[in-house]
């Protein structure tokens, strides 16, 4: 009883912020809101350059993300079955990554990209620190997919004489692709949310990129800002707050449909 | 066996193909920035500082550009020590610092483009009109910590101070005379905004924020009230005159004498038509 009582109060707080945001957020939102640069500080205008710098930005993110995150994942899984040193000291330093608060991330972001690389503020140094960021959380999720694929089906391959790269290649990332999509959608998800560890890398700037090391202010950092530095900035917040989750949402609807589709695709191949 | 075997192979190729992949993309990665900075044609300013003045040097550098096609202006923000220090490390061609330059700092250039007041807020209901310095240090320090004892209703006086950094506490203590130690809050707040909205939601908070801010609030509804200091009303005219006690410049600062599109950025940022830009963003242009 009481834990029904807690659950509906759950569903009904996610409803209450959801409803809250679609209701101040909705006015706002035209198709000039989505095609203008920003003015006045964001107050009027509109912030296409805050969604080209945004979809950049987790583009480099996601690019340098999944592979290393997957090589890492097939290696901790696969090659190093938990009893290895090097296994065991990524993994400690892996759990210790996901937990350290993303400020950090932006300061080392900006003192190893933005300074020693010499990447300056941009949208490069935004997308690596968020890559180094999620990469944690990415390869830990992938590795328990790759793990939970039993262990008598790697033997029956490997009985059936199906060297080892086939078994990955056929029988394991299949079978894995739901944790690698779950993975990853945590990893947007973070990357979509951060403001923190962008204002010191990818920086504030609101202009239209013209290349990736330009600065680009990502759109968590422009409703961050509107709603705190900038006196009656809020009716734009709520309109950008209102895309950013209609972002979150297609993003995680895309990667449901994909996986629908992926795995039907496979299953017909076996 | 034969699986360890092919696998020590395998995990060596991945390692290979890993680092070789890496060092490749790090390669590109610095080769492309080294471009980028060697194009001649192209001037960049980067400033970086207070949070408060960001989105009025955006403003400003948006404006700027327009004039001059062939400058880049880049504004960071990260807050007046940041500012600071990279204005002193070279890492900025201007720094924006939100209040005066401590005596440790004045090596640097400072040029005041606009100012910002902080006055006390308290929610529109509070029946207190104002109150005098030495009840603002009694209030903060906890000796006063009842309305009733200011004439207003039997509550307790929800305190809202300013994290620490923040050069609007900063100013506050100074003005006050008080410690920040000695300070007894009941909230801790960041930013102006988030002051405003506290007050406004809780009819017995006190708060001190920035004034552009807080008039633009109350201009649009939200049920707060700006208190005078030391008699003075926080009004545009008494702000613009300087009979407003508790003012801030917004300053650009620089680590040389300002030369070419530094010098010629500055001259903008102060000149007379920038006054309506300054005004937009709620805060006071400087007095002719």
């Amino acid at each position: 009883m009481l834990c029904t009582g807690v659950a509906v109060g759950v569903g009904l707080f996610f409803f209450w912020l959801i409803g809250d945001i679609f209701l101040k957020g909705a006015p706002g939102i035209t198709w000039e809101f989505l095609w203008d640069e920003p003015e006045n500080a964001g107050r009027k205008g509109g912030i296409a350059p805050v969604l080209v710098s945004t979809a950049a930005i987790l583009l480099v993110t996601l690019g340098t993300a999944v592979p290393i995150g997957f090589g890492t994942a097939v290696f901790l899984a696969e090659f190093s079955q938990g009893k290895t040193t090097l296994g065991r000291m990524v993994r400690r330093a892996l759990d210790v990554l996901a937990s350290v608060p993303s400020i950090i991330f932006g300061l080392f972001g900006n003192a190893v990209f933005s300074h020693w690389m010499g990447l300056g503020f941009s949208i490069l140094s935004g997308g690596l620190t968020l890559a180094c960021m999620v990469l944690p959380i990415l390869i830990r999720t992938i590795e328990a997919g790759l793990r939970a694929v039993p262990l008598s089906t790697r033997l029956s391959a490997a009985a059936l004489g199906l060297s080892r790269v086939a078994v990955l290649r056929d029988l394991i990332f299949p079978a894995a692709v739901p944790s690698l999509a779950a993975g990853l959608l945590l990893g947007l998800g973070r990357a979509l949310s951060e403001t923190a560890a962008l204002i010191f890398t990818s920086g504030y700037v609101s202009r239209m990129p013209e290349s990736l090391l330009d600065s680009g202010r990502s759109l968590s950092v422009h409703i961050y800002d509107l709603a705190m530095n900038v006196p009656g900035g809020d009716t734009h917040a709520y309109a950008s707050a209102w895309v950013l989750i209609v972002l979150l949402f297609s993003i995680n609807g895309l990667t449901a449909l994909c996986l629908d589709h992926w795995g039907k695709t496979r299953m017909r191949g076996l | 066996m034969i699986l360890v075997a092919a696998s020590s192979n395998l995990t060596n190729k991945i390692k290979q193909g890993l680092i070789l992949s890496l060092s490749i993309y790090l390669g590109g990665m610095s080769f492309a920035a080294r471009n980028a900075h060697a194009d001649p044609s192209e001037s960049q300013l980067v400033l970086t500082g207070s949070s408060t003045v960001a989105p009025l040097a955006a403003e400003i550098a948006h404006h700027f550009e327009k004039m001059h096609r062939q400058v880049r202006v880049d504004v960071q923000t990260g807050g007046s020590s940041r500012g600071i220090a990279d204005a002193r490390r070279g890492l900025a061609d201007i720094g924006m610092v939100s209040r005066h330059l401590k005596p440790a700092e004045e090596h640097l250039w400072e040029f005041p483009i606009a100012y910002d007041g902080i006055t006390l807020i308290v929610h529109k209901s509070n029946p207190v009109d104002g109150l005098s310095n030495n009840e603002v240090r009694e209030i903060y320090q906890g000796r006063i910590n009842n309305w009733k004892m200011l004439g207003g209703r039997d509550a307790p006086i929800t305190v809202v101070n300013k994290a620490a950094g923040h050069s609007t506490l900063e100013l506050f203590t100074d003005y006050f005379h008080l410690k920040q130690q000695e300070i007894r809050a009941s909230v801790i707040i960041g930013d102006n905004a988030q002051g405003i909205k506290t007050v406004a939601g809780n009819p017995d908070a006190i708060a001190y924020v920035s004034i552009g801010a807080a008039a633009y609030d109350s201009g649009q509804g939200l049920p707060i009230k700006l208190l005078p200091v030391d008699q003075v009303s926080p009004t545009l005219f008494n702000l613009q005159s300087g009979k407003f006690p508790i003012l801030r410049p917004l300053n650009l600062v620089t680590l040389e004498v300002p030369e070419g599109w530094v010098k010629k950025f500055i001259q903008f940022a102060r000149s007379p038509e920038m006054k309506s830009i300054i005004q937009e963003q709620y805060f006071v242009p400087r007095p002719d």
